[in-house]
């Protein structure tokens, strides 16, 4: 079994707020990170790094390096399905092609964070 | 008994010193030559994957000594068989000058000539030449990694186009011209690596001047996390009578995957450790090499052993997947290769216990991980919490940074982080994208002054 970690900023955090998900937040790093770990079929993991080579697979067996606009599509179908489960991945690669254009636009620009 | 070590001795027994610093002396070299030829990168779907002039820089300069320029037809095949230069002394990869069948007709060059060689339009080097004979570019990518039928000790999986490395042998012009180079016009390296410029003498000086007779030499080609650090201090403990005087950092500065770390990050984000504090800036270094990755792990480990000897390093680290990518080697290839030698790859013992072999001590190293029970960073062979433990990943901390989530202290040091965004914002991207790598490709890591002939 592979997997994908969805990181929960505070925005998202608050999203999940009151349901079902909320339960099945992971502290990552002794908590420094909070993130839903989905499980991810070997034929599901065959076709999003298919279909988006920039992702690879780590020595953990997380799938990384996913495009930004997938990770998102990913977070949206979750609050839609409120679930975790292999579906909503399904959901996600049927907006592939849709998602590959924005995915061809992060290549060339990804907004630098503000910090101080 | 003596067990106070002093710096090693270089590979091969001196260092190679093949440049010219006297320019009146470097134009006249360059101006008996025969014929001019203006260096190409290598390409690979249209993709610059290597440019030899940083093979002629760290052979010229001494990192790559014995080893004085581009090989025979007999010392390739040495290499390839044996891993070993006609000299005897243990040398991991072929060092080739590839030119097409075209160019060579237009060259008129043949064996005796002098070859001036071009770079950014100007006079760079000469290549005296010995032989000239053709290669099969895609046998010399598979007999270089070998294979799963030959060297089944390490090998496991056969290299393919997947493989950068492989793309970038199999990508060779067919003509080779051997014979050894000189630099007659001594390049100016541009900021930021022009600090981190430490050629094997220069190395060694400095080593002297800090008072360091121990050395421990960690990789990379990324960007630090909590756990990169964490094994460089813990591997340090080894030294002589005390731990390492000195770490260096040597990081690997030429043509990358897109996706990976800039190298402008990588140096810049190594030395914050150290300007941050997390090391004392007495005791670390951080260092560059001129060198297209191969991802050849355990070969790949013998080419910085060499390059490492040569600056007076004594110590290197191995970890997991050493200079790895994908499927092909052994996850502990360069670890087997350190700790039982691979006989199909001419190394019955491991290479600091055969003849000619590098006087370098390996300092194999399994794994650092975060432990919340543990509150801390530990080595895997301590903490027993393995339901607990959490393991870094560089595609991890990359997808991070690139959804913009200020990574916490526990992966990546903020100082660190803060050079990662420095970088973001004046090179309007945190990863290798093609229009970097073109960028790259054309400003390379040199000026030339304007030479005259």
């Amino acid at each position: 079994m592979n997997y994908l970690a969805v990181l929960l900023d505070a925005k998202r955090l608050a999203d999940i707020q009151g349901t079902a998900l909320e339960k099945k937040v992971t502290d990552m790093f002794g908590g420094a990170i909070k993130a839903l770990i989905m499980e991810m079929p070997e034929e599901q993991t065959k076709k999003v790094l298919s279909a988006f080579p920039a992702a690879r697979l780590d020595a953990r067996f997380f799938l990384e390096e996913v495009p930004i606009a997938v990770k998102r599509a990913i977070f949206e179908e979750i609050k839609r399905a409120k679930s975790i489960e292999p579906k909503v991945i399904d959901a996600v690669m049927a907006r592939a092609d849709q998602l590959k254009e924005a995915v061809k636009k992060e290549s060339e620009y990804l907004p630098v964070p503000e910090i101080d | 008994m003596e067990l106070k070590m002093t710096l090693p001795l270089p590979h091969g027994g001196r260092l190679v010193d093949r440049v010219v610093t006297n320019p009146r002396a470097g134009k006249k070299m360059a101006a008996s030559a025969d014929a001019v030829y203006d260096i190409k990168p290598t390409l690979y779907n249209g993709m610059p994957v290597r440019n030899v002039y940083r093979e002629i820089m760290s052979i010229c300069y001494g990192f790559f000594s014995p080893c004085e320029g581009s090989m025979t037809k007999a010392e390739l095949e040495r290499i390839l068989k044996e891993r070993r230069l006609l000299s005897n002394w243990v040398f991991p990869y072929p060092m080739l000058f590839d030119i097409s069948e075209e160019d060579l007709k237009k060259l008129k060059v043949q064996e005796g000539d002098r070859l001036l060689l071009r770079l950014k339009g100007q006079p760079f080097a000469v290549l005296d030449i010995e032989e000239i004979y053709q290669i099969d570019p895609k046998d010399l990518a598979t007999r270089t990694f070998g294979t799963p039928q030959a060297n089944p000790e390490v090998v496991k999986v056969a290299f393919d186009n997947k493989h950068p490395g492989y793309n970038i042998y199999s990508s060779y012009n067919r003509c080779v011209l051997a014979g050894k180079y000189t630099i007659v016009n001594e390049p100016k390296m541009r900021s930021p690596f022009d600090r981190f410029w430490y050629p094997p003498a220069k190395a060694r000086a400095e080593f002297q001047r800090r008072g360091w007779n121990t050395v421990i030499a960690h990789q990379t080609r990324n960007v630090p996390h909590v756990g990169h650090e964490a094994l460089m201090r813990n591997a340090a403990y080894i030294g002589d009578i005390k731990p390492c005087d000195g770490i260096i950092v040597n990081a690997i500065v030429g043509a990358k995957r897109i996706g990976d770390y800039p190298d402008e990050t990588i140096v810049e984000a190594h030395e914050m450790v150290n300007i941050a504090g997390y090391v004392k800036p007495s005791r670390h270094l951080v260092t560059i090499l001129l060198w297209d990755m191969r991802y050849g792990n355990p070969l790949e480990s013998l080419l910085h052993a060499v390059a490492r000897q040569n600056m007076g390093v004594s110590f290197h680290m191995w970890g997991r997947d050493h200079a790895a990518l994908g499927p092909y080697y052994d996850t502990y290839a360069a670890q087997i290769l350190w700790e039982n030698g691979v006989p199909s790859f001419g190394f019955d013992k491991p290479p600091y216990a055969v003849d000619y072999g590098l006087l370098m001590r390996p300092q194999n190293m399994a794994e650092f991980w975060y432990c919340p029970k543990c509150t801390e960073v530990t080595y895997s062979e301590n903490c027993n919490h393995d339901k607990e433990r959490q393991r870094f990943s560089g595609s991890f901390i990359r997808s991070l940074l690139a959804e913009g989530v200020f990574p916490p202290a526990v992966i990546m040091r903020p100082e660190v982080y803060k050079t990662v965004v420095k970088w973001w914002k004046i090179l309007g991207y945190p990863f290798n994208n093609k229009k970097y790598l073109a960028e790259r490709e054309n400003e390379l890591e040199i000026d030339l002054a304007d030479m005259k002939l």
